[in-house]
């Protein structure tokens, strides 16, 4: 019997753990296995017919995930062989000029943000599950959402250019070109992009959680599989590298939309300040692509070397220490705008110090396989074509990290040429080895051999082919993004060569999609471990089963195939945690974030079509005011927040049936988690940090135009009203207190209390966002920089302060129908931490508006 | 020396209890790279304000010695922090390079040996950050 004094969300584990050799040795009877696999399978059943687009399950999710992405990666590439056919003789008219910016534009920006950062949130939902033995990500619908919002986003940007609406002032779209740009390409460029950006970010959430918590039983961090180590890394990159571009984004369009000045010098603004937020973001995005794609390599060497990876702790200081230094480079793209020769010096050596840890892995791999018996499986072929293209991509950055250097060849095709170097080695040719060496694990097939050497032949050479020649063309002067250029120059041939490349590098592709989409029926069912690999993910059932793994392991070692004998048996009798499932729920054991110690059973949700709806109105709300369409926007943006919170109020943090479950081998777990314990709490912190960085960006906003100009605020300017910026600032102080009291009345059962303070805290909230308002009534803010700066925290600070009342009016209803009582009290936690940054954010911006500028 | 805690009963509140027993790992490996951050941040912010600002009240060689100041305490401060990375790796009792093991003894010399080579690099790129201050001497 459980205490029902205790709230269920502090109730402790009860029983035996770890697991003896006895425990793990006893049978489990046939026909209990037989019933738990029926149980199991109904529980974890793919929805069929067209009812199949709901599922929600990470084996689904992620492969539209991938095949999404990795079309569009194929549409950007036929946009790149356009280009090259432009560029094969002088003065050629095959391409207006328009047009041809519409294809570099759509080039980059598609490759970047429609496949390079979604291939790894969606190769990430595939796999790190198969490879923690979890039944699935933590939020799976969270998955599905970003999925959606994924692809209706990007069928929006890259759709836009077959209408010839299509962004034209380059993939980083600098002002003043891309504010004065007429069309709505910009504008579809901000708000697709936003959107995306909103599921890269819900994506880092899930994956973050999902590697610290969601790992299998006696996993500790010195265990886990380097993979893990690099998703860590990566979301937290994304937390702080994503937002600064969404508050740029943020900027950017209210000077398309209502002409607040940002980025226009004639009214104060400065174009310098997008170039800052684009690059903090862009730079270290690159590693975000990088980093991810190196890990699949982590997990291919040991494999085809036959041995553990050799310097596991040295390839975990290389992930994070990257992960740090890929911050301090951003300025090294904007080494001719100008800025004190000093500054350029701290980032022209902190670009060549993240060669160190960027450098140790590739060494770690090569003394793996130096150490090892190497079998030369196509995936391996890959990743060595994978090592040489990026070590000659590094050398040129090297080269390009030296500043004097850069300014000779900045915005030339030299750049153009380094950057394929690093991005094919670095993330293409992983990637395509990942393929061939998972397909097994997800499609349950394999892949030809000899298409595959076809493919790899076809790319590399013609890889080469194209880019090796760009950095003479570029040496000898030919710029970037030039639609054609005269006779005469030298670089006549070396464009021929690069088209002729071009094209054999798509034929490469197009075996490499030929072998993918080609029907493999007739194939022989494959071998369960067809590599001989030594990690998780190969414990996978064949024919496939929905239900991840047949039971949650114990697992001891970073090999456990390899380390653990009976590993792979005792998982398919059953004999691990959690191998029934009677009360016909999909569950997944959550773990402690160091150990691993089992703490809690989360039953995770299963497949709907709320998700689905959520993405697009929230599609809605971010394409619509593109058309300059702000009502019917306004609309879809309540529909999406209507339809989020049914999604929450159905399926999350309900009080379960019963507060522990039996979940094998003598051990008991909680079925409900509040505070830090709950994974909903980490992704309510995970997200919130990215959305502080969002906000920091915007404050350095302010400082940077205190720098940069010379009279900001300008003289005698009107500043935001004092006395209403202090009081919405003490309403916001108050309405914190009042959801963080409640939370303490609400666990110590005063429920009526608690009610009252969740009643009166919106008032506050609301009261405090109508003085913000109201405070810079009478600034003009397209007339200076300064008050529109003023207005953008304004506007910041109000909409949160929405999403802040929404979720206090949450808890109020929570604890009014039964959902939110004193046992059961998660949604106040999470909204208690939620309203932790909104306070901070709304006593940042009373100073910003109130104290900062009249001292400046 | 065997630490053996795979007996002991579960703790109520499991991760703020791991988080005490092993803070100062966790929080150390990260610690390096951070010094780095906010010595990168610190230097590029400080000449930036003083190029843009007070160029003309004071000259650059206080800024720069100034910063140097910094850049030997926060070396030091990193030095200090692989230093006690590196007991806690104790590779010179165990021999022990790699930690691959299940135990939480292993665990907990992993995290020793990660914050030292996290230290390690950098150490190594706040001196590479230093070396603009050394080199150049005016904002131009």
């Amino acid at each position: 019997m459980t205490d029902r004094s205790i709230p269920a969300g502090d109730l402790a584990p009860r029983g035996i753990y770890p697991p003896t050799e006895k425990m793990l040795n006893e049978p489990v009877p046939r026909e209990v296995r037989e019933r738990q696999e029926e149980n199991l399978r109904r529980a974890w059943k793919t929805p069929e017919g067209w009812r199949y687009w709901t599922a929600v399950n990470n084996s689904e999710v992620g492969v539209w995930y991938t095949m999404t992405a990795f079309v569009f990666m194929l549409i950007a590439g036929v946009m790149a062989l356009l280009m090259r056919l432009q560029l094969w003789v002088p003065e050629n008219d095959l391409i207006s000029a328009d047009m041809f910016n519409q294809l570099f534009t759509m080039h980059g920006s598609a490759m970047m943000f429609l496949f390079a950062v979604p291939m790894f949130e969606a190769i990430s939902i595939l796999i790190l599950p198969a490879f923690l033995g979890a039944r699935d990500m933590p939020f799976p619908r969270l998955s599905a959402y970003g999925y959606w919002a994924f692809l209706i986003g990007g069928i929006f940007v890259i759709g836009s250019i077959l209408f010839s609406a299509a962004p034209k002032a380059g993939w980083f779209m600098y002002p003043p070109l891309a504010t004065i740009e007429l069309g709505i390409g910009s504008d579809i460029w901000l708000l697709g992009l936003s959107f995306i950006e909103v599921a890269s970010i819900a994506a880092a959430v899930e994956l973050i959680v999902g590697a610290l918590k969601c790992r299998p039983p006696g996993m500790r961090v010195n265990v886990m599989p380097l993979y893990a180590w690099y998703v860590l890394v990566v979301g937290g990159m994304i937390l702080f590298a994503f937002p600064p571009l969404i508050a740029g984004d943020f900027l950017f369009e209210l000077e398309r939309s209502f002409d607040w000045p940002f980025f226009d010098h004639t009214r104060g603004g400065d174009p310098m300040l997008w170039q800052h937020l684009f690059w903090i973001f862009g730079h270290p995005e690159v590693y975000i692509i990088f980093l991810p794609s190196i890990a699949i390599a982590a997990m291919i060497v040991p494999t085809v070397a036959r041995r553990p990876i050799l310097g596991y702790s040295w390839i975990v200081l290389s992930a994070v220490g990257t992960g740090f230094l890929s911050f301090g480079l951003w300025v090294h793209h904007m080494f001719t705008t100008g800025l004190p020769n000093m500054s350029l010096g701290f980032f022209s050596a902190a670009s060549e110090a993240v060669v160190i840890p960027t450098g140790i892995q590739l060494f770690a791999f090569v003394a793996t396989l130096i150490a090892g018996k190497v079998v030369m499986t196509l995936p391996m072929l890959w990743i060595a074509g994978a090592l040489a293209i990026f070590t000659a991509g590094g050398l040129t950055g090297v080269m390009v990290a030296i500043a004097p250097f850069d300014w000779q060849v900045h915005d030339t095709y030299f750049i153009v040429a380094h950057l394929h170097y690093t991005l094919f080695g670095g993330m293409v040719f992983p990637v395509i080895a990942g393929v061939y060496y998972f397909f097994p694990f997800f499609r349950k097939k394999m892949l030809s051999e000899r298409l595959g050497r076809w493919s790899f032949w076809l790319i590399f050479t013609g890889f080469n082919i194209t880019f090796l020649p760009m950095h003479l063309t570029g040496l000898l002067g030919m710029p970037r993004r030039v639609y054609t250029y005269p006779e005469g120059l030298g670089i006549d041939w070396l464009n021929q060569i690069s088209t002729v490349g071009s094209f054999i590098v798509a034929a490469g592709f197009a075996v490499f999609a030929w072998d993918i989409v080609r029907p493999k029926k007739d194939q022989p069912q494959i071998e369960r471990n067809p590599w001989g690999a030594g990690t998780l993910e190969w414990s996978h059932e064949i024919p496939e089963t929905k239900w991840g793994v047949r039971s949650i392991p114990h697992i001891t070692s970073r090999y456990p195939l390899w380390d653990q004998p009976k590993l792979v048996e005792r998982m398919d009798q059953g004999r691990y945690y959690l191998p029934d499932a009677e009360e016909g729920l999909r569950e997944t054991i959550v773990t402690s974030v160091i150990d691993a110690r089992p703490i809690q059973v989360q039953r995770v949700t299963g497949p709907a079509y709320i998700t689905i709806w959520a993405a697009a109105f929230t599609g809605g709300a971010f394409i619509l005011p593109t058309f300059h369409i702000y009502g019917p926007a306004i609309v879809s943006a309540a529909f999406a927040v209507v339809c989020i919170l049914y999604w929450l109020w159905t399926s999350t943090a309900r009080p379960p049936e019963k507060d522990m479950k039996d979940v094998g081998l003598g051990l008991s777990l909680p079925t409900y988690a509040a505070g830090p314990q709950a994974v909903g709490w980490w992704a309510v912190w995970i997200t919130m940090l990215g959305d502080a960085t969002a906000f920091a960006s915007l404050v350095f906003g302010v400082f940077f135009y205190w720098t940069s100009n010379t009279a900001f605020p300008p003289p005698g300017a009107e500043h935001a009203n004092g006395y209403l910026v202090a009081l919405s600032t003490a309403a916001f102080a108050a309405a914190w207190a009042l959801t963080r009291g409640a939370r303490g009345l609400n666990r110590a059962g005063r429920v009526g209390l608690a009610r009252g303070a969740l009643a009166l805290a919106p008032l506050l909230t609301l009261a405090g966002m109508g003085g913000f308002i109201l405070s810079v009534m009478d600034l003009d803010p397209a007339s200076h920089v300064y008050p529109a700066m003023m207005w953008a925290l304004m506007v910041w600070v109000v909409a949160h302060g929405i999403v802040g009342t929404i979720m206090q009016l949450y808890c109020l209803a929570g604890s009014l129908f039964g959902k939110l009582t004193p046992r059961y009290d998660a949604d106040l936690w999470n909204v208690t931490l939620f309203w932790h940054f909104l306070g901070l954010t709304a006593l940042v911006t009373g100073a910003m508006m109130g104290i900062v500028p009249r001292l400046m | 020396m065997e630490r053996s805690d795979q007996d002991r009963p579960s703790h109520p509140r499991e991760d703020e209890h791991e988080f005490a027993e092993e803070r100062e790992s966790l929080w150390r490996i990260t610690l390096g790279p951070t010094i780095w951050a906010f010595h990168f941040l610190i230097s590029y912010a400080a000449v930036s304000v003083y190029c843009f600002k007070f160029e003309r009240m004071f000259s650059m060689g206080v800024l720069r010695i100034a910063l140097i100041a910094m850049t030997v305490a926060m070396l030091a401060a990193i030095a200090w922090i692989g230093w006690r990375a590196f007991l806690r790796w104790d590779v010179r009792d165990t021999g022990e390079f790699s930690n691959p093991e299940g135990s939480a003894e292993d665990r907990h010399q992993f995290l020793g040996h990660a914050g030292f080579l996290l230290a390690l690099v950098s150490f190594i790129g706040v001196v590479y950050d230093t070396l603009p201050l050394i080199i150049l001497g005016t904002c131009r």
